[in-house]
Order: structure tokens, then sequence, then C-alpha cells
């Protein structure tokens, strides 16, 4: 029984669930803007590194500089479309 | 890991090698499609019209509920797939079923949120925003959906064939998939629900 429930997987599992108690706190507690959005931006991007290293095996085999790089590029052009569209639709700049 | 034979099940074989890695590629595109309904989220979330803002319609407990259910039901799957890295196939398939109750009862809630929206009168036609808002949940939910019918097809193949390099490449896959959907609700319960309560 004990095998089926490798520790470092529980360990992910704990520490996701911490993230999102740290991540509610701006929920609970009276933040400033710029400091609740840091906070959300730390937990969910370690919380999805969490995700894509302990769950997803991202870097187990031979594949994993191809792996990691469609992973990277994906992430680079989803940003550059979110904050692209920040910069001219919300932030007038 | 370095030679062929103590590869796990899912990697012995070079197709199933280049499955994994064309569905990672898949996967790069999917983040791409999601920021595209996180950027169109953002540009209107203030586009209310005369109809209910974000902190107008939110709640927080079935939120948390999805998001404990989600987290809980990525968690058990990668339990499935270490099962079956042990050969384990009765442990894996109640691993996998548990996940696939898991993603149900999310989607329960789900619907349950749904329905509450569309009777505070936050439909797809009220705003921008609500459109947009109903739009990239749904688009997650139909992938939840989707991850459903597929994950539970896997459940059946793995009992009717046990656990081939063929079965085990596929029930891989599919937990790649599952874990990408709980990775974007964590994006969806920060950005859109904690953002907009706070």
């Amino acid at each position: 029984m004990k095998q089926l429930f490798p520790l470092k997987q529980v360990m992910g599992f704990v520490f996701s669930l911490v993230l999102t108690l740290v991540a509610l706190l701006v929920y609970f507690l009276d933040m400033s803007f710029s400091a609740a959005m840091t906070v959300l931006l730390i937990t969910a991007f370690v919380q999805a590194g969490v995700q894509l290293v302990v769950f997803m095996h991202a870097g187990e085999t031979k594949e994993k500089g191809a792996i990691y790089s469609t992973v990277y590029y994906g992430v680079f052009i989803a940003l550059i479309t979110v904050f692209g569209t920040l910069l001219t639709m919300v932030w007038d700049m | 890991m370095k030679n062929g034979q103590s590869l796990p099940l899912e990697y012995r074989t070079e197709q199933n090698q280049m499955n994994i890695l064309g569905f990672w590629i898949f996967l790069g595109a999917e983040i791409m499609l999601f920021a595209t309904l996180f950027a169109s989220y953002f540009t209107l979330f203030d586009r209310t019209g005369s109809g209910p803002a974000g902190a107008d319609i939110f709640e927080i407990v079935p939120v948390l509920i999805e998001t404990i259910l989600l987290l809980t039901s990525s968690f058990t799957i990668g339990l499935g797939i270490h099962a079956m890295r042990l050969g384990n196939k009765k442990a894996m398939i109640g691993f996998f079923v548990t996940t696939l109750i898991l993603g149900l009862a999310f989607l329960g809630v789900e619907i349950y949120e749904f329905v509450h929206y569309y009777n505070v009168g936050a439909t797809l036609q009220t705003s921008a925003f609500t459109a947009i808002l109903l739009t990239t949940l749904g688009t997650h939910g139909a992938h939840v959906t989707f991850g459903l019918f597929w994950g539970l097809s896997i459940v059946l193949q793995v009992k009717k064939r046990g656990l081939t390099p063929e079965t085990a490449n596929k029930s891989f896959i599919f937990s790649l998939y599952w874990h990408f959907l709980d990775v974007v609700w964590i994006f969806i319960f920060s950005f859109i629900y904690l953002k907009g309560m706070m």
C-alpha cells in the first residue's frame, strides 16, 4: 500500500494545497492590488511548475530538451499575447 | 532511464516516444489558446454594460470546492501513472476511476455555478464581460467534459487489454492532458476568481 503513494507526489500535492491557501490570502486579507497580483502570479506559476515537474514527468527522458522547448515557447507566446494585449488595450500605453 | 529496457512501458517503442512528444507540442498550442482567452478576458473585464460585475456574481465556496476537486484529481491520476509503472493494474484503474469521479464532481459544481450565473442574470448575451467569462470557463469545462469520456475509454481499454506498451502510452498521454487542465484551472482560479473578488 505504501509504495502506491510515493513521497515525491504526496509532497507535491501537499505543496500545491499550501500554494492554494497562500493564494486565498488575497481574498481574506486586505491587500493592495499590486501586492495581491504579486502573490497570485508567484503562487500560480510555482503551482504550474510543480505540476509540470512532479506530476507530468517533463524531464525524465531524452526528449527532455524538446519537451521543455515546446513548453517554454508556448509560455513565451502566451505571455506576449497577454501582456501585449494588456499594454495596448488596458493600460493604454 | 538511458537504455530502452529500463524505460517505463509507455516509452518502450519509438512510436510511443513520438506520441508523447507530439502531445506535449499539442499542449504548447493549448497554452496559447488559453492565453488568447485570458487576454480577451482582461480586456473585457470592466465592460459590464448594464449587467453584473465579477464581484457581484462570483461565490467563493463553489470555486474553492472546484479547486480542491481538480487539484486532488490531478494528484490521483499521478498516483495512477505511478501504479501503472509498478505494473499494478488494479490500483491503476482504481486511481483512474477516482480521478474521473472527482472530474465529474468538478463538472457538477461548475454546472451549478453556470445555473447560478443564469439565475442572477449573467448570460452569454448580457455583456462583453459575461460573454468572455462564460467562454473562458466554458472552454475549460468543455475540455474537462471531453477528458471524462476520453478517460473512461482508456479505463475500459486497460481493463480489457491489460497493460501493454500501447495502453500504457495512451494512459500516460491522458494523464498529461488531465494535469494540464489542472494547470489551466489554477490560472482561472487566481486571475478570474480571486482577482475578481478582491
